[in-house]
C-alpha cells in the first residue's frame, strides 16, 4: 500500500515532532498548561494520589502559571515587534528555543499527571462507589451510569451477543442470496435464446427488480412486523399449537430472517453497481471468443466487479449492526431490547442509552477496522464508516 | 483458371439503426476465403458497426449475414458456436484484466473444451512466440504497452483457430511509433492466408496488404475495388475527398 503509513513510519513521525523545536511551542503548550490549571482547581476524588502531597501539587500549579506568564510575555514581544520578532525577540535564539522545548515537556508531564489524578482515579473512585451502592446514585451522572453497567451487565451482554449474531450471520447469508439475485437481475435476453430461456430470464430479472424496489422502499421495522407474524401464521396453519410455534419460530429467527431479506436487496444493488462498473469491453472480449453470457460473467466480469463492490458490501455489516436495533419491535433480544429493558428498571432513558450508544459505537468501530484489513487484503481501498445513503460511488480502475 | 469459390461471408442488404439514427443503410459485401478486405471511411460512416454485425456484437435490424450456410442475422442461431470460428480484435484490446497473458489466451479454448489445458498452453505459447511475446506469458496484462496488448489480443483470437479474423481499428489507440509492430503481425497473418476484414485508418496497410478495399460513407458502401483502383483512380468524388485528406 502506498497511501497508508506503516505504524513504524507513524511512530517515527511522532518522535520527530516531539523532538523538534517549534515556533509556536508557547502558543500550543500554554493551552495545555491552562487545561492543567483548570484540572488542578477541580475537586479531588477519593483515591487522588496527589492529595497526600499537597505541596507538590501547589508547585505544579505555579509552574503551569509561570509557563502561561512566559507565553504572555512572548505574545507582548510579538505584538510589539511584529515582523521583526524572529530577528529581535530573545525567544527565537537557539539556546532559548531549546530551553522552551524542555519546558514544554515539563508542562505536558504535569498536565498528564493531573489528568491521571483527577480523571483516572476519579473513574476508579466512582466505580467503587457505584459497586458498593445499594441503589442507583441519583445525583452523580457518572456513578449512576457505572451502577447500571455493573448491575445490568448480563442484560447488556445478552443483547450485545444477539446484535453481533444478527449482523454477522445476517450479512453473510444475505451476501449469498444477493449473489443469486444479482445474477438473475443482470440477465439480458439474447437472440439465440429459446422461448423457455427467454421466459426464465425475464421472470428472474423482473423478480429481482421488484424485490429490490419493495424491500428498499419500505422500512425494516415494518418488514419485521410483517415477516414475523406472517411466518407465525404459516406455522400455525400446519396445525401446531402456539407454544410449539413459539419454540421453533422465535423472535431471534424472525429478526434474522428479516435482516437477511432486507440486506439481500441492498447488497444486490451494491453488487450490480460493481459489475456494471467493469468496462463493457471485458464482456465483449469474452463473448467474441464464443463464451456464453454466463461463462463471460463467471470468469471475466464478476471477478473484477466484486472488487469494486467490496467496500459497499462490507459497509453493509456496519449498517446491519446499527439497523438491527429496529428488530426489538418484534421482541428480538438485541442490544436495543436490552436498552429498553434497563430503561424500564430505572425509569431513566438517558443513562442506559449512553451505555448502548458506547457499545454500538465500539461494535461498528471494531467491525470497520476488521473490514478495512479484509479490504486491503484484496488490494481495495476500504470505505469509511457510514450508512448506505452516503455510500461512495464505485471507482473505476 | 481458378475454380468458382463460395464466399466465406456474404452480407446482403444489411441495415442497422441506433434509435432514430440509421447507421447501416443496406450493405452488400462478400468475403472470399483467404481474402483480406479493408474497410476505410471517415468516423461515423458505419465501418465499426458493420464489422460488429459480422459476429453479432451488434444485432442487425434487417438483411442477412451468411456464414457456413447459416444466417447470423436470423433467429435462434448458435451465436456462441459461430463466434468461435470468427476472431475479433478490438481497438481497446479488451484483454481480461484479472488474468495473466497466458490465461487470457487459454481461457476460451479450455472453457469451450476445444483443447486440454496442456494443449491450449502449448498452442498459446506458439502464437505468443509468433507475435514476439514468449517471455511475457506470465506477465500481468495491465503492465503491457499498448502494442504488446494488441499483439496478445491477436494471439488470443488465434488460439481459437478462427476461419476469419475481424480487426476493429486495431491501431487507433496506439502511439504512432508502436503502430508498426502490430501492423507487422497483421501483415504476416495475411501472408499466411488468413481471411481478414480490417477496419483501419492506416492507408499504407490498406494499400499494401489488402486484396479489396471498401470505402464506406454515411452507412453505404460508396466504392469498392482493388487497392490499385481505389487509391490511384477513385471514381466517387467522396472517395477522392476522403483520400486527399489522408494522402495529401
Amino acid at each position: 500500500m502506498t497511501t497508508a503509513y506503516s505504524s513504524a513510519q507513524r511512530c517515527g513521525r511522532l518522535v520527530a515532532f516531539i523532538r523538534g523545536d517549534h515556533r509556536y511551542v508557547l502558543l500550543g503548550t500554554s493551552a495545555i498548561a491552562a487545561f492543567g490549571m483548570l484540572l488542578s482547581s477541580s475537586p479531588r476524588p477519593a483515591l487522588s494520589f496527589l492529595a497526600p502531597v499537597y505541596g507538590v501539587e501547589v508547585a505544579m500549579y505555579y509552574t503551569l502559571a509561570a509557563w502561561i506568564a512566559i507565553a504572555v510575555v512572548a505574545l507582548a514581544f510579538k505584538i510589539a515587534l511584529r515582523r521583526a520578532y524572529a530577528a529581535k525577540a530573545p525567544f527565537t535564539r537557539p539556546a532559548v528555543r531549546r530551553a522552551l522545548r524542555y519546558g514544554s515537556y515539563i508542562v505536558c508531564i504535569i498536565t498528564a499527571a493531573l489528568v491521571l489524578d483527577r480523571w483516572g482515579t476519579g473513574l476508579v473512585s466512582a466505580w467503587n462507589a457505584a459497586v458498593s451502592a445499594t441503589a442507583r446514585p441519583q445525583d452523580d451522572m457518572l456513578q449512576g451510569i457505572l451502577y447500571i453497567v455493573y448491575h445490568d451487565r448480563q442484560t447488556f451482554l445478552t443483547g450485545l451477543i444477539t446484535t453481533v449474531q444478527l449482523a454477522f450471520f445476517g450479512t453473510i447469508a444475505a451476501f449469498f442470496l444477493a449473489l443469486l439475485l444479482v445474477f438473475a437481475r443482470i440477465q439480458t435476453v439474447e437472440r439465440q435464446d429459446n422461448d423457455f430461456v427467454r421466459f426464465c430470464k425475464r421472470v428472474g430479472c423482473g423478480f429481482a427488480k421488484g424485490y429490490s424496489t419493495v424491500v428498499r422502499g419500505t422500512p425494516m421495522m415494518i418488514q419485521a412486523l410483517i415477516i414475523y407474524p406472517a411466518v407465525f401464521s404459516l406455522f400455525k396453519n400446519t396445525g401446531m399449537s402456539t407454544t410449539e410455534v413459539n419454540a421453533v419460530w422465535t423472535a431471534f429467527w424472525g429478526g434474522l430472517v428479516t435482516i437477511i431479506l432486507n440486506s439481500t436487496a441492498y447488497m444486490m444493488e451494491v453488487l450490480r453497481g460493481g459489475i456494471e462498473a467493469v468496462d463493457a469491453g471485458q464482456a465483449e472480449g469474452a463473448r467474441s471468443l464464443g463464451l456464453s453470457q454466463w461463462q463471460a460473467m463467471r470468469r471475466v466480469v464478476f471477478p473484477q466487479g466484486i472488487k469494486h463492490a467490496i467496500p459497499g458490501l462490507s459497509n453493509e455489516l456496519v449498517v446491519n449492526i446499527k439497523d438491527s436495533s429496529v428488530l426489538s419491535v418484534i421482541g428480538t433480544f438485541d442490544l436495543m431490547f436490552a436498552n429498553t429493558t434497563v430503561t424500564g428498571i430505572y425509569y431513566n432513558q438517558l443513562q442506559p442509552s449512553l451505555i448502548s450508544a458506547a457499545l454500538y459505537l465500539s461494535l461498528t468501530l471494531v467491525a470497520s477496522w476488521l473490514l478495512g484489513k479484509f479490504a486491503r487484503h484484496f488490494d481495495v481501498e476500504p470505505a469509511t464508516l457510514g450508512s448506505t445513503s452516503d455510500q461512495q460511488l464505485v471507482k473505476g480502475e | 483458371m481458378t475454380q468458382m469459390q463460395e464466399p466465406l461471408i456474404r452480407i446482403e442488404g444489411l441495415r442497422k439503426s441506433f434509435g432514430e439514427h440509421e447507421v447501416l443503410k443496406g450493405i452488400d459485401l462478400s468475403v472470399m476465403p483467404g481474402q483480406v478486405v479493408t474497410i476505410i471511411g471517415s468516423s461515423g460512416s458505419g465501418k465499426s458497426t458493420l464489422l460488429r454485425c459480422l459476429n453479432l456484437l451488434e444485432t442487425p435490424d434487417e438483411g442477412h449475414v451468411w456464414f457456413h450456410g447459416q444466417d447470423l442475422a436470423g433467429e435462434h442461431v448458435d451465436v456462441n458456436g459461430l463466434r468461435q470460428c470468427i476472431g475479433m480484435v478490438f481497438q481497446s484490446f479488451n484483454l481480461f484484466n484479472n488474468m495473466d497473458v497466458l490465461d487470457n489466451c487459454t481461457l476460451a479454448p479450455v472453457m469451450l473444451k476445444q483443447a486440454s489445458k496442456e494443449e491450449a498452453e502449448r498452442t498459446a505459447l506458439e502464437h505468443l512466440a509468433a507475435v514476439g511475446l514468449s517471455e511475457f506469458a506470465h506477465a500481468d496484462v495491465r503492465r503491457l504497452s499498448g502494442g504488446q496488448k494488441q499483439r496478445v489480443a491477436i494471439a488470443r483470437a488465434l488460439c481459437m483457430s478462427p476461419e476469419i479474423m475481424l480487426f476493429d481499428e486495431p491501431t487507433s489507440a496506439l502511439d504512432p511509433e508502436i503502430v508498426g509492430e502490430v501492423l507487422e503481425v497483421m501483415r504476416s497473418l495475411a501472408e499466411g492466408g488468413m481471411t481478414m476484414v480490417v477496419v483501419t485508418h492506416e492507408m499504407d496497410f490498406a494499400r499494401g496488404v489488402s486484396d479489396e478495399v471498401v470505402f464506406m460513407d454515411q452507412g453505404i458502401i460508396a466504392e469498392h475495388g482493388s487497392p490499385e483502383q481505389i487509391f490511384t483512380n477513385p471514381q466517387n468524388p467522396r472517395t477522392r475527398a476522403f483520400l486527399s485528406r489522408y494522402l495529401g
